[in-house]
């Protein structure tokens, strides 16, 4: 950058300016993006409707503010040249001004955030009941996850001897349980089938259907896994001598392992996350803690904790299915 | 020598940093019409970079870059138009995967020189036939070996019919019996006479088709003569020690 | 190893049973016939010996059938996972597993075939008459809750991919502070379970005066989560295009939108088409949870129908419908997801010969 200063130092500052940002698009330009700040602006202070629900000239001010916005913060952000500070500003500005916009324009009674969303006398003595609804959750998680994995790798381990006859029923199983939406099946286990003479409880129909279900995403997970080994590795192994068995216990299976393990930890997450479908059958898991509270209490605190709690399981189990995603997306790479 | 012929290339006190890296330091260098002028020097040298600040892949620090007269460097000049008069390269080919060979080809031709499709497929299918691949032309990039990208890859830079053509390591992706296809059909470019800068450490080629050597080192040209005086007679001790090492 | 043994068996060839040996003395012992012959008789004998028709009672029950098809799996799965054993053979032991299953299932679940048709497949209940005040048929119903259902997905779709692309768009501009939030944005609509969030939404939201219809609810929670996927997807798009492609475009003269147009998009678009499908199929099925939310969408209508009607048939009909749609769906997802495999491998390959 000091170098571009020592270009011949007895210019104009026109030519110096040109020189320096000439090749930017017009967009990008300062002799645009200041007069857009200021319109930006002005807009914002003297034609922007207060709180309430806006009239519609006054949501077309907002469309309108909104646009401006966008046009000035690309043109400020896809100019990697421009200051640090400016960029920061104009981040910071837009991400902001969304916020204030659904603060405002939203309709929402923020008074009422504290009584009626966050009121933590309402969940006085009601932490215990979410805890066991949490603890549900995560028994049938556990209890369908085992259940699943094993199901699910003697159908892959089925499907890998490849045999005509056999596969068609796999295929049919896989096909069946992946389409068909879990809540679907959860209703049918729990409501359609005591007409046949088989009553489950909430509980055991909950871990079938769950179980069933994923099952086969689990299934062809492995499958992908096993088939995804080279078959020149076979081939290198064989020639060292292994025998099939060694081949399967040395060569394939630590490298299939480690190619179904990533997304077979997203599966569980997703089944994890699926559980609370089961509130439908009335199964006193998490979600269906936070409802009946919610309807008792008049107050839906107890639903928002339910949804906080979700989140706090939840998150870093998604953000560690993710990284190791990519991370083995990264050794696939360099395997290559 | 050559300075009866056209000057293609003037590049006058040519800095570049990245962030604070300095790594072009202030060259000077002019390149004559049918030139083919070697650049060889150790990786990180600023070979590629030099090469690519030519046609403002990488925008230049500082100093002046003219090429057939035209101060690129200048704000108000169309960088697109200059490049189409340069072919460039790559080592690794960068052919576009979504379309066969011919269409690689006719890619910019079409829409850059607006050529029409019947005389763009025309010339796709000369310059297919002259780099040896006329039965490819319908074959997807995946779909051919290093070095028949390559050679599509240097058709397809052709096919603009550029004044000039960069080679960036064009072979050192390749497998050897692979490479001699591609420095044939550059070797061929450079009996026609086309102006060359190359990058590429084929000694053998280097020696055949070069009129001039640069050797870059920490970004400045440490020394520079014809492939006979700097292959056999190398002055600098980094030029000893680097020839010592790739021969 | 057959030549070897014809000319000369070095004590004479008085004996009948080598040949045997010679040829499956090799095999280990739970592969020979002997084994299997007798493991397979063991198991037939084992099956009258097995508790009568009706749901076991005690686990112990329950145990010992899970033990013969544990046994009967095992015997199938020596034959099946041998090369050597005649095709007739695989074919037998592949049918015998699906009758055995098939048999304990009949045996075993309790269930009462007897009821099967009335109440699973009792189509006249379906023709003859609606749910409470309605004057048309069950089947008419269900059609308008499968058509609620399409609308569902498709408004669901059409915007979550715009605001995905938004999103996307955003993300590649790589400003830290954006991508702090794009991050918690994603992270979360990822992390909180759909019905969760629709229950929020639709439940929770009017105590701080946003009331939104229950279609509406519905739209914009699927909008929300499927704009966090499809944002990644289509991120990992455009990270996928090397970078080797914007300079060989440049080097050719082509400007930033020839390069957008003719060599970025063609590209992007194959790389995200068959996540994106697959996203898309996932939408579909996940219409289903705004049920809970009273939207008379394919599940509602029928889980209403059922309890008006007191029998299951309008349940039965509503998943044969979402399967009609979602199995050729999901197929064509899976084929365009292994031609891009398939792709990708070809090229890994010829760029490892290059
Ligand atoms: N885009 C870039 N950003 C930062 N540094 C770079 C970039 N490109 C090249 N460099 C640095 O510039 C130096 C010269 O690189 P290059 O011209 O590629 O060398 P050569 O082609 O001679 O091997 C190297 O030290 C490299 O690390
Ligand atoms: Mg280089």
């Amino acid at each position: 950058m000091a170098n571009i200063k020592q270009t011949p130092i007895r210019e104009s500052f026109a030519k110096r300016y040109r020189a320096r940002f000439g090749h930017l698009p017009w967009f990008k330009r300062y002799e645009c993006l200041i007069p857009l700040s200021i319109i930006i602006l002005l807009i914002g202070f003297l034609l922007l409707p207060p709180l309430g629900k806006p009239t519609p000239l006054q949501w077309l001010w907002i469309g309108v503010f909104l646009i401006l916005l966008i046009l000035w913060v690309v043109g400020i952000l896809t100019d990697i040249e421009k200051p640090r500070w400016i960029r920061a500003i104009a981040a910071i500005s837009f991400v902001f001004v969304l916020g204030f916009f659904f603060y405002r324009y939203s309709g929402a009674q923020w008074d009422k955030l504290t009584t009626n969303f966050f009121n933590l006398s309402v969940m006085e003595g009601l932490w215990g009941d979410l805890g066991q609804g949490l603890l549900m959750t995560l028994k049938v998680a556990l209890v369908s996850m085992c259940i699943s994995l094993v199901l699910g790798l003697v159908i892959a381990i089925l499907r890998s001897l490849n045999n005509p006859i056999l596969n068609v029923f796999l295929i049919i199983y896989i096909d069946f349980f992946r389409a068909i939406p879990l809540i679907v099946l959860v209703v049918f286990v729990f409501y359609a089938l005591p007409f046949l003479g088989i009553e489950l409880d909430p509980y055991i129909s909950a871990v079938v259907a769950v179980s069933l279900s994923y099952a086969a995403y689990v299934a062809e997970v492995i499958r992908a896994g096993i088939e995804s080994i080279y078959r020149g590795q076979v081939e290198a192994s064989r020639a060292l001598g292994l025998s099939s068995m060694q081949t399967m216990r040395l060569v394939i299976l630590p490298q299939a392992v480690r190619v179904v393990i990533p997304p077979t930890t997203g599966l569980m997450v997703g089944l994890l996350k699926d559980t609370a479908l089961t509130t439908i059958i009335g199964l006193p898991e998490l979600l269906y803690k936070g409802i009946q509270n919610t309807i008792w209490q008049s107050n839906p605190t107890p639903l928002v904790a339910a949804a906080v709690l979700y989140i706090i399981v939840l998150l870093p189990l998604t953000r560690f299915s993710g990284y190791l995603e990519t991370r083995s997306k990264k050794w696939v790479k360099t395997a290559r | 020598m050559g300075e009866d012929r056209a000057l293609m290339i003037e590049v006058i006190n040519l800095h570049k940093y990245f962030k604070d890296h300095h790594v072009l330091k202030g060259l000077n260098q002019k390149v004559y019409k049918s030139e083919v002028v070697a650049m060889i020097g150790p990786s990180g040298a600023g070979k590629s970079t030099f090469l690519r600040c030519l046609n403002r892949l990488e925008e230049p620090s500082l100093g002046k870059i003219l090429i057939e007269g035209t101060d690129i460097t200048a704000t108000r000049t169309d960088i697109n138009k200059v490049r189409t008069e340069i072919g460039m390269v790559f080592q690794s080919f960068n052919l576009f995967p979504h379309l066969t060979a011919l269409q690689n080809i006719k890619l910019a031709p079409i829409n850059v020189r607006r050529m029409s499709e019947k005389d763009a497929e025309e010339r796709g299918r000369q310059l297919l036939k002259k780099v040896g691949l006329q039965e490819k032309a319908n074959a997807y990039p995946d779909q051919l070996s290093g070095g028949q990208q390559q050679r599509v890859a240097i058709a397809r830079a052709l096919a603009m019919q550029p004044h000039m053509i960069f080679f960036d390591e064009p072979t050192s992706a390749l497998d050897p019996e692979m490479i001699r296809e591609v420095l044939d059909v550059m070797d061929n470019l450079a009996k026609e006479g086309m102006t060359m800068l190359v990058v590429s450490h084929e000694i053998g080629f280097i020696r055949e088709a070069a009129t001039r050597i640069l050797v870059l080192a920490d970004g400045c040209i440490i020394e520079e003569g014809t492939p006979n005086e700097v292959l056999k007679h190398p002055q600098h001790s980094r030029t000893q020690d680097f020839l010592s090492k790739i021969v | 190893m057959m030549p070897e043994m014809v000319p000369s068996p070095p004590t004479g060839g008085n004996k009948t049973r080598p040949s045997w040996r010679e040829r499956f003395g090799h095999v280990p012992w739970f592969r020979r016939y002997e084994f299997l012959g007798g493991l397979f008789l063991l198991l037939l004998a084992l099956a009258f010996f097995l508790p009568p028709f009706g749901r076991p009672q005690s686990t112990l029950v329950w145990i010992e059938i899970a033990v013969y098809f544990l046994a009967v799996l095992f015997w199938v799965g020596i034959i099946l996972s041998d090369i050597e054993k005649p095709n007739w053979m695989k074919a037998i032991a592949a049918v015998l597993i699906v009758l055995v299953f098939g048999w304990l299932f009949y045996q075993y679940s309790g269930a009462r075939w007897d009821k099967l048709a009335h109440a699973f497949f009792n189509w006249e209940i379906l023709s003859a008459t609606g749910s409470y005040g309605s004057t048309t048929s069950a089947w008419i119903e269900l059609l308008a809750g499968l058509w609620l259902t399409l609308q569902l997905a498709f408004f669901s779709i059409i915007f979550g991919t715009v605001l995905g692309l938004i999103l996307a768009v955003l993300r590649n501009l790589h400003d830290p502070v954006l991508n702090f939030f794009l991050t918690i944005w994603v992270d979360f609509f990822r992390a909180i379970p759909i019905i969760v969030l629709m229950m929020l939404i639709y439940y929770a939201f009017p105590y701080l005066g946003i009331t939104l219809s229950g279609v509406v609810s519905g739209v914009l929670t699927l909008t929300l989560n499927s704009s966090a996927y499809i944002s990644e997807i289509f991120r990992a798009g455009i990270e996928s295009i090397h970078y080797g492609q914007v300079e060989a475009s440049r080097a050719l003269g082509l400007t930033t939108m020839q390069t957008m147009r003719l060599v970025i998009l063609p590209q992007a678009i194959r790389v995200v088409m068959p996540p994106l499908a697959s996203n898309y199929v996932a939408m579909l099925k996940d219409t289903a949870i705004c049920s809970v939310i009273a939207i008379l969408e394919l599940l509602k209508t029928a889980i209403t129908l059922q309890s008006w009607l007191a029998n299951p048939t309008p349940l039965v009909a509503a998943t044969a419908l979402y399967l009609l749609i979602l199995i050729p769906m999901a197929r064509f997802s899976s084929v365009l997801e292994n031609r891009m495999k398939a792709r990708g491998v070809s090229r890994a390959l010829a760029s490892k010969k290059g």
